[in-house]
């Protein structure tokens, strides 16, 4: 009996969550939207041996601003959040205002959408200006990464909210009315805590092992031959920086260079005499910071079994010519030796293959070349690479420009049949063409678009992966299934570099009314309440009640107030205060 | 800037609401606790009210574009649940020292506080402060100051059907349809809203418009009962 009176009542508490759940709901809708909200990317921030560069702020609070003169009175733009798209930059003059460290509140770089990371399935077509953006961007990206600026710059990609806002802000800012706390406007905020040092930052080295048919005796007797990639990249937007070419590129021949030879070595007939060690290091962009301290991990025996390296780095873009980069002098038999080798095969592919030699200055802490840190252990060492020249620090690392657009499969495709033929070439024989395409080793251009695609979606600047990414894990999972020995070597990057986080944040665009709004909307409802009041007091109580209340004192409240303080002052003359007391008695008394 | 923005939209959401209680006689009798006990007749009517919708109705997420003929009804009949409320106010609690004039004014107030305060605090409180200006809590407050005038009207049609015994027998229809008018007026609104489309100032200054219509009209059915008593 007692139960089923009880049943009920368990019921109600149930819906007590739905009531609270519906309440906050309400509140939520009400919140989200009204506001815009668009995904941004913050510039770079980071120091070299403690010299800061890149934009040192992260959260934003500012009216937005259109273009760097303000029609109305006040120039200053401390307050404001210019909102620049990138099309329509004026590029002399943003380098004017960053190299005179004029102070503005907040920079908005607005990107063309082709350029989103996510944007791989469009193609450019025939946009004429695509190569003078692309040329504006790479010089923006390298004022922005080696300047100082004391500001938060944040870059986000044009869509038709953030049109509609600018259009408006533009039309505010022609009409001489500058948006500013006074009279309204749009209003930029990022909320963001203060970008925190990155402490220790992980830079992961895969490596894969791949042993050949050892004929007689130990194996390590046989040669190795490494394959060596950079995968990480470096830019200004770190949450952008996806590096297709550089060196998505070269990661993708890797592991396409991997699958082949697995394929071939499985076979002992065509298993080589020689092992092959593949590598895709980190620290790219800091000097092959990740190469070098692969490198020292090796024990003798490995280093001095190394018969060359061949590095890739940026295989991946239009064009014939390829460069084999080396710091020997050409004349070096060895260096010839591989160069005869390459040249053999890129005629059979109509490819061009040029020698360029830069010599190494050992007291010069830059490291142009991956191979450059081989050849400072002397191991026989080459770069292939469609750059003719040698990068400078953090140029040609990854960064804004560098995405799926500009990379072609055919290239890649190109660079893996080079290399790969190359290697399996035997010194002074004709080359064989084991790779062919029609045959069960051919190049796999759907393995090949379908990394393209994952590195030209995913950022990949060192500091900011974790020790346990995604983006590491996949690459250790698919170098071992290739090859037969995997390892992953975790380091701290060179403490000469450091990093600072918050990469990328919500922007919140909120059209808020003025001051002077709220004051009028004050004054329309005090008088519409004196009204209403007047109004009620009228028909309830007549006229001259009405009257009769401004026109009598409220006595009753003085006298009582009166009382009140001459209580207060009799307690403070008692106390210690005399003389603060009597002054207090003798206001009151005159007030009276 | 945005504190006083809320500031500007609680003033116009609550302070009519105080200003109804100084500026009439309301204040001298002292019948504050009276429409405090009829707010929190209000706040249990409301929590009865949830539940029956919670129970009953189907909360589906394409529910907010369409009018749904069927659920309008069911919400409107769950509407009568406050008109039972309202009639527990005025005729089951006890007020002393009241005159039947200043209760339902008092129970008409306290009932229509303790729906913006149920209603419109909270969100008020989460909206309005934020940065985006919108027009809406000016809007919610214009509608608070309908609601009142509606509450009043029905408090007031509400103590005519209950409480006056000796009324015109002519104006009893007239009273039982203009407080059926008032009860269903959620349902109205969502229909015009919802079924017509209408944009929320419109619905507003329907509302407004309406209130003050009601409320002209059972002042004058008020005094039209109270003529043969006097």
């Amino acid at each position: 009996m007692a139960n089923s009176f009880r049943k009920p009542a368990i019921l109600d508490p149930m819906y007590y969550p739905i009531i609270v759940l519906l309440i906050a709901l309400i509140a939520c809708v009400e919140l989200s939207d009204a506001v815009t909200a668009v995904d941004v990317y913050r510039l770079v921030q980071y120091d070299i041996s403690g010299v800061p560069f890149g934009s040192r702020l992260a959260t934003l609070n500012h009216h937005a601003g259109s273009s760097f003169f303000v029609s109305g009175s006040s120039s200053d733009l401390s307050r404001t959040v210019l909102i620049l798209p990138v099309r329509e930059l004026n590029l002399t003059l943003i380098t004017e205002y960053i190299e005179q460290k004029k102070l503005i509140g907040g920079l908005l770089l607005l990107l063309p959408p082709k350029f989103r990371p996510e944007n791989t399935g469009s193609t450019f077509g025939a946009d004429e200006d695509i190569d003078s953006l692309r040329n504006i961007l790479v010089e923006l990206e390298w004022l922005l990464t080696h300047s100082n600026i004391p500001y938060p710059v944040y870059f986000a990609f044009e869509d038709d909210n953030i049109k509609a806002v600018l259009a408006e802000v533009k039309r505010n800012d022609a009409s001489g009315q500058p948006a500013t706390a006074t009279t309204g406007g749009y209003k930029l905020v990022v909320a963001a805590s203060d970008p925190k040092r990155i402490v220790s930052p992980n830079i992961a080295n895969i490596q894969g092992w791949l042993p050949g048919l050892k004929v007689d005796g130990d194996s390590n007797q046989l040669p190795t031959i490494a394959i060596v990639a950079s995968y990480d990249t470096f830019g200004a937007a770190p949450a952008l920086s996806v590096g297709s070419d550089s060196n998505g590129s070269g990661v993708v021949a890797l592991l396409e260079i991997a699958r082949l030879f697995s394929a071939l070595y499985s076979n002992p007939k065509t298993r080589g005499r020689y092992n092959l060690l593949f590598g895709l290091t980190s620290g790219g962009p800091y000097n092959y910071n990740g190469t070098q301290k692969w490198l020292r991990s090796f024990d003798q025996r490995l280093r001095e079994s190394i018969d060359y390296a061949i590095c890739l780095n940026s295989v991946g873009s239009l064009g014939n010519q390829l460069h084999l980069h080396v710091s020997k002098p050409p004349e070096n038999a060895y260096i010839q030796q591989i160069f005869q080798g390459f040249s053999t095969v890129a005629e059979e592919l109509g490819l061009q293959v040029g020698l360029k030699h830069k010599k190494i200055n050992i007291s010069n802490p830059r490291v142009a070349w991956e191979h450059e840190q081989f050849s400072r252990l002397r191991v026989t060492a080459a770069t292939l690479s469609e750059l003719s020249t040698a990068p400078e620090l953090l140029e040609s690392t990854g960064g804004l420009t560098d995405n799926r657009h500009f990379t072609s499969e055919a290239s890649i495709v190109r660079s893996i049949k080079l290399v790969a033929e190359k290697t399996h070439l035997q010194p002074g024989k004709k080359s064989i063409s084991i790779f062919a395409d029609d045959s069960s080793l051919a190049v796999n251009p759907s393995y090949i678009r379908s990394w393209l695609e994952l590195l030209s979606t995913t950022p990949r600047v060192a500091p900011f992966l974790s020790k346990n990414d995604p983006l590491i894990k996949a690459l250790e999972k698919e170098l071992a299934d290739h090859t037969a020995e995997v390892n992953v070597q975790h380091e701290t990057l060179d403490g000469t570099f450091t990093f600072y986080d918050s990469t990328s944040g919500k922007l919140h665009i909120y059209q808020v009314a003025s001051v002077t709004f709220d004051l009028l909307l004050l004054l329309v409802l005090g008088s519409y309440l004196i009204t209403l009041f007047s109004f009620l007091f009228i028909t309830t109580r007549g006229l001259d009640d009405l009257i009769s209340l401004f026109r009598r004192p409220s006595s009753r409240k003085i006298q009582k107030l009166i009382l009140v303080a001459g209580f207060l002052s009799h307690k403070i003359m008692s106390s210690k205060h005399r003389c603060r007391g009597s002054v207090l008695l003798d206001f009151f008394s005159n007030n009276q | 800037m945005t504190v006083f923005h809320f500031f500007n939209c609680a003033i116009l959401t609550f302070g009519p609401h105080a200003v109804y209680y100084s500026a009439t006689p309301l204040s001298e009798y002292d019948t504050l606790w009276t429409s405090i006990k009829a707010a929190v007749v209000y706040l249990i009517t409301a929590l009865v009210k949830l539940v029956c919708l919670a129970t009953f109705l189907n909360v589906s997420e394409s529910e907010s574009d369409n009018f749904d003929p069927y659920q309008e009804l069911l919400k409107a009949l769950f509407g009568f649940i406050e008109v039972a409320g309202l009639y527990f106010a005025l005729t089951q609690l006890t007020h002393r020292n009241i005159s039947q004039n200043h209760k339902f004014q008092a129970v008409g107030l306290g009932w229509a506080f303790a729906d913006s305060v149920l209603h419109r605090l909270v969100p008020l409180w989460f909206g309005a402060r934020g940065l985006e200006f919108t027009w809406d809590y000016i809007l919610q407050g214009l509608e608070a100051n309908a609601n009142l005038v509606f509450s009043i009207s029905l408090a007031a049609l509400g103590s005519l059907m209950w409480l006056r015994k000796n009324k015109p027998k002519t104006l009893i229809p007239i009273i039982y349809a203009c407080a059926g008018i008032v009860a269903t007026m959620p349902t109205i609104t969502s229909y015009l809203r919802r079924g017509l489309g209408w944009y929320l100032p419109k619905v507003v200054g329907f509302e407004l418009f309406s209130s003050l219509l009601i409320a002209f009209i059972s002042w004058q059915l008020f005094v039209a009962c109270q003529r043969p008593s006097n």
